[in-house]
């Protein structure tokens, strides 16, 4: 697949991700409280938690769409708030339960995207990625007639279509049948691979994490309390069998 | 990015049946101001030449047609009651249609590079420009129905003031647009917001003309005039209040400009569009700063 974003893309040398100190709160509930996290570029990065622990808050910071409170968030280098701009062009962005046009064709909701994402030529762009993801039987039907797993493989499409640099997932595989998680997965890993995206997933799915992920955070009550790779993980608790038993074990200690 | 948003919204809006079936009834309506005027002019047109030949065989002489004394565009003075009614309903839903999806969708556009300025102008821009379509299609049925009518294609004057009319009319109904939206972006919920929307119309369309000139029956009629002046504190304070009356200012401002109820100056038209005008503007610019200010993030509008 090529690059079809007007700005430029060269890998900066500044980390994918970076918090420092960051904070936010909905009036006097704290929902993030001083997470520092630094991701590299090409990670697959699984962000851990209960629900209610800031998990979205904290993509919702990172994708421009809230500010934060305060402390900073950084993506490749630029500040969310002040340099939104720079930011938005080195995202992609699926949302939990993702919703588009629903009067609208698969190809004209990614189209209007990627013309939002400054793509140099949208329609080859977006048939290049639905070629990519193997869902061009999709392109030409409505979307409001879609199941919530070919609004997923259409909510990946809008993500990449502008070939960001770092893609944030939330929640991804809600909603979907064991098929379906399967495929995300498989995706995530050729996006990956392929393009040398840096992943950032909000999820509950640890079975799917340890088989996706190259790293983990686990946020508790709006604070960071782990965060190693996952090879890193597993030999810290050799007791534990699998990610599932880890993560209950950390939540239950931080409590 | 703004023409993005705009070309969008307008395809969009064109796939929605709702908006089509208003559409269709704002036409239907359009349609049948011209067969009604048809079916007056008929009538009254049958009765003079019966008075003619009569007075005919007595040997008197006829008066001339009443229709040669009317202005030619009174055939359609029902379209002044029809926009307020029928448009504005049409315009608040479109307004409603243009926002209300993306209190789900806004999450993936604000991810992007537009700024959230550029987003609120495109969508009023592409109301804009179906609403111009919708009116060009009205104006279009208009004239046919003129044609008709009157046997002959209309003056390039009477076409003016019909175009004059509608853009006139496609100012009043983008007040109700602008209120559509903004009522999407202050209450979030779907149908809370059409009913907020439902309401601002009601309140605009009926309960505020009856406190300016309603209280005074006469000048309740289509084309109502200005009330005359009086010595009561009460009749006072509605006279002031009148030209805050949009729908009464639109329908005196078109009465001028369709002719039937006498000519006024271009100036005292203006006066009457002044409020329409202020109206947008300051709908428009609310708009925009409510949308800067807009949660986004939540994906959701609780319905």
């Amino acid at each position: 697949m090529g690059n079809h974003v007007m700005t430029e893309t060269e890998q900066p040398s500044a980390p994918a991700i970076e918090l420092e100190a960051l904070c936010h709160s909905y009036g006097d509930t704290e929902v993030l409280r001083h997470i520092d996290l630094r991701i590299e570029h090409g990670e697959i990065f699984g962000f851990l938690g209960h629900n209610g622990a800031g998990k979205t808050t904290a993509v919702n910071i990172l994708t421009t769409l809230i500010a934060p409170t305060a402390g900073t968030a950084k993506v490749c280098g630029f500040d969310v708030a002040a340099q939104r701009h720079e930011v938005t062009s080195r995202i992609g962005y699926l949302p939990a339960d993702v919703r588009m046009y629903p009067h609208l064709t698969a190809r004209e909701n990614v189209e209007f995207f990627a013309k939002l994402s400054g793509v140099k030529k949208p329609s080859t762009a977006v048939d290049e990625t639905f070629e990519y993801l193997s869902c061009s039987d999709l392109a030409d039907k409505r979307v409001g007639s879609f199941s919530t797993g070919m609004r997923q493989r259409v909510g990946i499409a809008q993500a990449i279509v502008h070939r960001p640099q770092v893609l944030f997932l939330d929640e991804p595989t809600s909603g979907l049948d064991p098929v379906g998680v399967r495929q995300l997965r498989e995706t995530i890993i050729r996006l990956n691979a392929d393009l040398g995206m840096t992943v950032f997933m909000n999820t509950h799915l640890l079975s799917e994490v340890a088989k996706v992920c190259t790293t983990i955070g686990v946020l508790d009550h709006g604070e960071l309390i782990y965060k190693d790779t996952i090879a890193a993980t597993t030999e810290r608790f050799p007791d534990e069998t699998s990610l599932e038993d880890i993560y209950v074990r950390m939540e239950r200690s931080a409590s | 990015m703004t023409a993005t948003i705009a070309r969008q919204q307008i395809v969009s809006l064109l796939r929605q049946r709702t908006f089509v079936v208003l559409l269709a009834t704002l036409i239907v309506m359009t349609a049948l101001a011209g067969v009604l005027g048809w079916s007056s002019h008929h009538t009254i047109v049958g009765v003079y030449d019966e008075a003619v030949k009569l007075l005919a065989s007595r040997g008197d002489p006829a008066p001339p047609n009443p229709f040669l004394l009317k202005p030619t565009l009174a055939l359609l003075s029902n379209m002044v009651v029809y926009i307020p009614f029928i448009g504005a309903l049409l315009a608040l839903v479109l307004g409603h249609l243009s926002l209300v999806d993306d209190e789900t969708v806004g999450r993936l556009i604000f991810s992007r590079r537009i700024s959230r300025t550029e987003y609120m102008i495109g969508k009023i821009v592409g109301a804009a420009i179906v609403l111009v379509a919708i009116l060009l299609a009205s104006l279009a049925v208009s004239t046919i129905s003129l044609a008709i009518v009157n046997r002959t294609m209309p003056t390039g004057a009477d076409l003016g003031r019909l175009a004059a009319f509608y853009a006139l009319s496609w100012l009043y109904l983008m007040v109700f647009v602008l209120i559509g939206m903004v009522t999407v972006l202050v209450t979030r919920r779907r149908s809370l917001a059409l009913l907020s929307a439902m309401g601002a119309w009601l309140v605009i369309t009926f309960a505020f003309p009856q406190i300016t000139s309603g209280l005074r029956p006469t000048q309740s009629l289509n084309p109502i005039v200005d009330p005359a002046s009086t010595s009561q504190a009460f009749f006072r304070f509605t006279a002031k209040a009148r030209p805050y009356s949009i729908v009464e200012q639109y329908k005196a401002a078109s009465a001028s400009i369709l002719r039937t109820a006498g000519t006024e100056s271009t100036t005292s038209i203006l006066r009457q569009v002044a409020p329409l005008l202020g109206l947008s503007i300051v709908l428009a610019v609310v708009g925009i700063g409510l949308v800067d200010r807009h949660d986004y993030s939540s994906g959701s509008n609780d319905e």
